[in-house]
């Protein structure tokens, strides 16, 4: 059967997508609305706790912590209501904690991944432990929060460390050609010195720069064409307007961190070789024995699969699995597909384990 | 009419630009992915911050020994005072996290003391009860 043709007025249509355009891209998205408490602050590092909306009885006993990157804000894993990864679990019943880095300022320059994982983290998850009433508990570390999360497991695992989440992790740094940073970051190229010394702590607009230069066409084009064409459809504009919300927020790197993420390891793979020393102590990772669930995104052009595929070999685990999935690095938890794929496996792995 | 009015899809003479459009970004896309993981574009961003910072850094220096002058003259804190200050703040945060976690043992402790009472009552030892009320009293008299 033929289609009817009506016609449209070109011109009333483009200044009416045009008005929709500038609202979306001159307003910030309502963001970040689970419920929470703050229960411990240090610095700029803030711990929340989600109020829970299952019975104490229902809830699973071990609770469990979001740690997410530093160079980026943690609302991505509670973006809007219905597409949040918080409320998702929440609603599974886990007595779920976020860890919030916030902002480094120029006091904060020499932070170092020491500062992060043996004074941040150790009292955040003290704090997590008195209010949960649990010794044990599990962690969840999204890409530089997983360097985290991995440090402080082979430092302090044995101190209540059940399950440990890995999502996007960039652990291991020995196939130079498979990692554009390392090729941007090579010390031919790359003055880490001159950097610190100029901005202290590394401007959240240039690794922005850094993020978005690596497809720069879908970033810096294909991305606004897509919502330019989809301004009559409210879900994508929506998901959309909450997503750039999200992107344009950016956060400095703490300097001393900075230095570390490029010198030892882009540069010199000192964690995976067993050469990275935080404070004294050596980061082994063969200690770790926390049951792990490895998340790798087969389409990550920020960390390639080659950077996570290798932790499940050199932990101590009895129980762990390494997880595939297609998606990017922030589009496994925060794309359209999160909800049907990613998030539903990550609870089939942990509430068994959450007993 | 009906079915014809739902079945109407509105003509735009830009579709046809469009697919073209995508067709192009798709094959600049993979160029630019190919590009910029190329060595010579590492170099050229590195040049290019390199000489970025190069020159800015006589600017940059000659503000801040400005600035520094002029909070003095204006006896107003400088950069270097606020950091310090804020350093020393998350050190007290640290100190009070500190008494915040001993605290919490403290209390955990009288817990499992008065749960381990409830559990197992013991005879109250005598207490004597000493007159303070009146030996303060008479402290004071004298």
């Amino acid at each position: 059967m033929a289609e009817t043709t009506v016609m449209t007025d070109p011109v009333t249509d483009a200044v009416d997508q045009l008005k929709r355009f500038t609202k979306v891209m001159t307003t910030r998205a309502a963001i970040a609305q689970t419920p929470k408490e703050l229960i411990w602050t240090l610095n700029k590092a803030k711990l929340y706790r989600y109020m829970p909306v299952v019975p104490k009885e229902k809830r699973h006993p071990v609770p469990l912590l979001l740690v997410f990157a530093l160079m980026n804000r943690p609302y991505i894993l509670d973006l809007r209501p219905g597409h949040s990864f918080v409320e998702y679990m929440v609603n599974q019943g886990y007595d779920l904690y976020l860890l919030d880095w916030g902002a480094p300022g120029p006091e904060d320059k020499n932070l170092k991944f020491d500062d992060y994982t043996l004074d941040y983290m150790p009292r955040a998850i003290r704090k997590m432990k008195a209010v949960s009433g649990s010794e044990e508990f599990s962690l969840l570390g999204w890409c530089i929060g997983a360097i985290l999360t991995t440090i402080y497991a082979s430092l302090r695992g044995d101190e209540g460390l059940r399950n440990l989440i890995l999502l996007t992790a960039p652990l291991d740094f020995s196939n130079k050609q498979g990692i554009t940073f390392a090729r941007w970051t090579d010390e031919r190229f790359f003055d880490v010195e001159k950097v610190l010394a100029t901005f202290g702590n590394m401007p959240g607009e240039m690794i922005d720069y850094g993020a978005k230069a690596l497809k720069p066409v879908e970033n810096y084009i294909g991305n606004f064409v897509k919502l330019w064409d989809n301004l009559d459809d409210p879900r994508v504009v929506e998901a959309w307007h909450a997503m750039n919300t999200w992107v344009t927020d950016n956060v400095p790197l703490a300097g001393g961190v900075f230095r570390q993420l490029i010198v030892d390891l882009y540069r010199n793979d000192r964690l995976m070789c067993g050469e990275l020393m935080i404070r004294g102590e050596r980061v082994d990772v063969s200690r770790i024995k926390a049951n792990l669930l490895t998340v790798i995104a087969e389409g990550d052009h920020i960390t390639p699969g080659c950077q996570s595929e290798s932790i499940n070999g050199k932990v101590s685990s009895a129980d762990k699995e390494l997880f595939r999935i297609s998606g990017g690095h922030i589009g496994i938890m925060a794309g359209s597909g999160a909800a049907k794929h990613t998030w539903p496996h990550i609870n089939g792995w942990l509430a068994p384990r959450s007993r | 009419m009906g079915d014809k009015a739902k079945s109407a899809k509105p003509f735009d003479p830009m579709e046809p630009w469009r697919g073209a459009r995508d067709v192009y970004l798709d094959a600049w896309a993979k160029t630019m992915v190919d590009m910029v993981n190329t060595e010579a574009y590492a170099q050229a961003t590195g040049t290019m911050l390199d000489m970025y910072l190069t020159a800015s850094t006589p600017f940059r220096e000659a503000v801040e020994k400005a600035m520094l002058k002029t909070l003095e003259q204006l006896a107003m804190p400088s950069r270097a005072d606020v950091v310090s200050i804020a350093e020393r703040m998350t050190n007290i945060e640290m100190r009070l996290d500190d008494l915040d976690a001993k605290l919490d043992v403290i209390r955990g402790l009288i817990a499992s003391a008065g749960r381990a009472s409830r559990a197992e009552p013991v005879r109250a030892a005598p207490v004597s009860r000493k007159p303070i009320a009146k030996k303060t009293a008479k402290k004071r008299k004298k």
